[in-house]
């Protein structure tokens, strides 16, 4: 056995797309891509912050404290604009932003009512966007001075005009901790990339050494060996989930490193808990993939095993991967928690226990049911393709 | 010594296969088609020396290949049996590997390691040591002038240096039976010389070789014996002059004509 895996080992080593996909992608690649986007957009983002937005006013001679709120200091001009098709004023770029009132438009303070104003804009790309809501915050700054300045000329505190604004101030208590909040969407999207990890790492390697052998004609001599064909199975078992748990290590290791250098320890995106992830929670995390890639790869083992070919492999493993992603998405549902019950169902209840890692509210008893349960059922898949690659109609299968 | 006593192997449709067959069946057929089976070899009997070549020959379906798998452990029979010295390999696979080298006309060998690694692979697969290997590998390079590219990786063989790794490959852990199964099938003149002279090299030593094949020429150049197979069964055992004689001409090719079902071929 030892010595098929060795082989198959060295084989896939000495296969650059293998080491690309394991290794490159995952540690310099990926990492390279996601801080390039990451810097572009925030580069964009602050550009749009930057960028002057042209803001002009129509009868609106009585507004001249709003308008002071458009400084140039935060990337406002003022403009004024010729014709009264706002709309086409706006799609030339005339101006961004027009505020149109009604020639006697007076302020809420004076007239003590509401007072319309139209604002002609447009809003359909990402910097439109940026555009809209700096102008909005302005005009909020403005409605909330209104309402001030309406309060006291109707002789009401600013207390009461707090209070007509609104009546009933909910102030939330939220007992469960920000690691458990945030935990609870990034769990369901760490066991997502997992399960989609686990059953990319083992494809390969599991139709290289499966079907890829039936095309290169060296299987049969490898039947011809004086090997069991138990440990022959083995023997490639062992690389593919060798391959499959690295590239998994290896990008999760990655991921979480470049993450911590990229965001200072996750306070960059509010995810400043990421620090507390413990090694103790960090090596369980690993232990839960021993049994989830041992399950995939004994999965994708039989389809190559099967297979004529490797396009009938792809075309077996494509809905493994499918389904493989179902159980994640049953994490998603509400009420359904790693209890007793669920720690038996396999993957589900690895993307559960993944969840609870993530949130730090994991019961480690469960933990050890869902190890067994999920040992149990690689140990049967796996004896399964044992018996599978002994049958002649596989092997001989055209 | 290499015996096969009435060796059968019957294969067993699946529902989808049956299906297929029973549409083909009223275009008739293999006569070996049963009720959702397929008698691939009914009955296969023949023996083979120490220092003889023999020739198996046989139209394209005629059951040689299935022959050779079960000869070589791949294949469980349904009936009959192999025995190597006396010792039945059907029930014994391991020790049947251990006693035979078997090159086809596929390689075999594994693209990513080198001539060496691939030869060492089978050698350590036979349970060789160490110090006995490497004088082996030593040997078998020497003797197939394998030493100049023992270093290169399979895939970037020529088609004559991937040959010889294969034979070096094939008979690595000193097999007492050597099974060539349609070796020289796809290969140029010189490659094919190379596998040829190989096999002529074990004539007189105390190992039995098999040898598959479709050209005629081949076995009048190499086989001491010819054993003939014709859907499933034996039509001829003996020796390669009798073999001749079967036809009024005296030549293989005649022979071989008369006693395969010309009619099936054919049609």
């Amino acid at each position: 056995m030892w010595l098929i895996y060795k082989k198959e080992l060295l084989e896939m080593l000495r296969d650059r797309r293998t080491l690309i996909i394991s290794i490159l992608l995952p540690t310099v690649i990926f990492p390279l891509i996601m801080f390039g986007i990451g810097k572009f957009s925030g580069d964009k983002q602050k550009e749009a912050e930057d960028k002057v937005i042209k803001v002009a006013f129509v009868e609106m001679n009585n507004y001249e404290p709003l308008q002071r709120l458009f400084t140039p200091e935060k990337d406002f001009e003022l403009v004024n604009i010729e014709g009264s098709d706002y709309k086409e004023l706006v799609l030339k770029g005339e101006a961004n932003f027009i505020f149109q009132g009604e020639s006697d438009l007076s302020l809420p303070q004076v007239s003590k009512k509401t007072e319309e104003i139209v604002m002609h804009y447009k809003r359909s790309t990402s910097l439109d966007r940026v555009f809209y809501d700096r102008v909005m915050k302005v005009m909020d700054a403005f409605e909330t001075n209104q309402r001030l300045a309406l309060g006291k000329a109707l002789n009401i505190s600013n207390q009461n005009v707090k209070a007509i604004n609104s009546p009933i101030d909910i102030k939330k208590e939220n007992y469960a901790t920000k690691r458990e909040r945030t935990g609870e969407i990034a769990g369901f999207f760490v066991a997502y990339i997992l399960i989609g990890l686990a059953v990319a790492g083992a494809m390969y390697s599991a139709m290289e050494i499966g079907v890829g052998e039936k095309e290169r004609g060296t299987l049969e001599t490898l039947l011809l060996s004086p090997i069991a064909k138990r440990d022959i199975v083995m023997g490639k078992f062992l690389v593919i989930f060798t391959t499959s748990f690295t590239s998994i290590v290896v990008t999760l290791t990655s991921y979480f490193v470049w993450a911590m250098i990229l965001t200072f320890g996750g306070k960059a995106i509010g995810m400043d808990f990421l620090a507390n992830i413990s090694g103790q929670d960090l090596l369980l995390v690993a232990a839960l993939l021993i049994p989830l890639t041992a399950i995939f790869a004994s999965i994708l083992l039989a389809c190559s095993i099967y297979a004529k070919n490797m396009k009938e492999a792809q075309a077996l493993m494509t809905p493994v991967m499918l389904l493989g992603f179902l159980p994640v998405m049953v994490t998603l549902i509400p009420g359904v928690s790693l209890t007793w019950q669920t720690a038996m169902i396999p993957v589900t209840n690895v993307a559960l226990a993944m969840k609870d890692l993530i949130k730090g509210t994991v019961d480690y008893n469960l933990i050890a049911i869902l190890l067994v349960s999920t040992l149990v059922v690689a140990g049967a898949l796996l004896y399964f393709v044992t018996q599978f690659f002994k049958k002649e109609k596989v092997l001989f299968r055209s | 010594m290499i015996e096969l006593k009435n060796l059968a192997k019957t294969f067993v449709y699946d529902k989808k296969q049956a299906k297929a067959k029973a549409k083909q069946k009223k275009e008739a057929i293999d006569p070996r088609e049963g009720e959702g089976v397929f008698h691939a070899v009914k009955d296969v009997s023949f023996s083979v020396e120490p220092g003889k070549v023999l020739g198996l020959l046989g139209p394209n379906g005629a059951g040689k290949t299935t022959t050779l798998r079960m000869l070589s452990t791949a294949l469980q029979p349904t009936e009959g049996q192999i025995l190597i010295n006396g010792q039945d390999v059907t029930k014994d696979r391991l020790y049947a590997s251990k006693q035979i080298g078997f090159l086809s006309g596929k390689t075999g060998l594994y693209h990513r390691l080198t001539v060496r690694e691939n030869v060492e692979y089978f050698g350590r697969m036979h349970g060789m040591g160490k110090q006995e290997l490497a004088e082996r590998v030593d040997e078998i390079f020497t003797l197939l002038d394998i030493h100049s590219f023992a270093s290169k990786r399979a895939d970037d063989l020529s088609t004559g240096m991937t040959q010889r790794a294969s034979i070096a490959r094939a008979v690595v852990h000193k097999p007492k039976i050597l099974v060539f199964d349609e070796p020289t099938t796809g290969l140029d003149v010189i490659s094919a010389k190379t596998v040829l002279d190989f096999i002529e090299s074990y004539r007189g030593t105390d190992m039995s070789v098999i040898f598959s094949t479709h050209h005629l020429h081949e076995v009048e150049q190499l086989c001491d014996q010819v054993c003939l197979i014709d859907l499933g069964e034996t039509k001829f055992f003996g020796s390669t002059d009798e073999f001749a004689k079967v036809s009024d001409n005296g030549d293989l090719y005649s022979s071989f004509l008369k006693l395969v079902n010309v009619q099936q071929e054919v049609a």
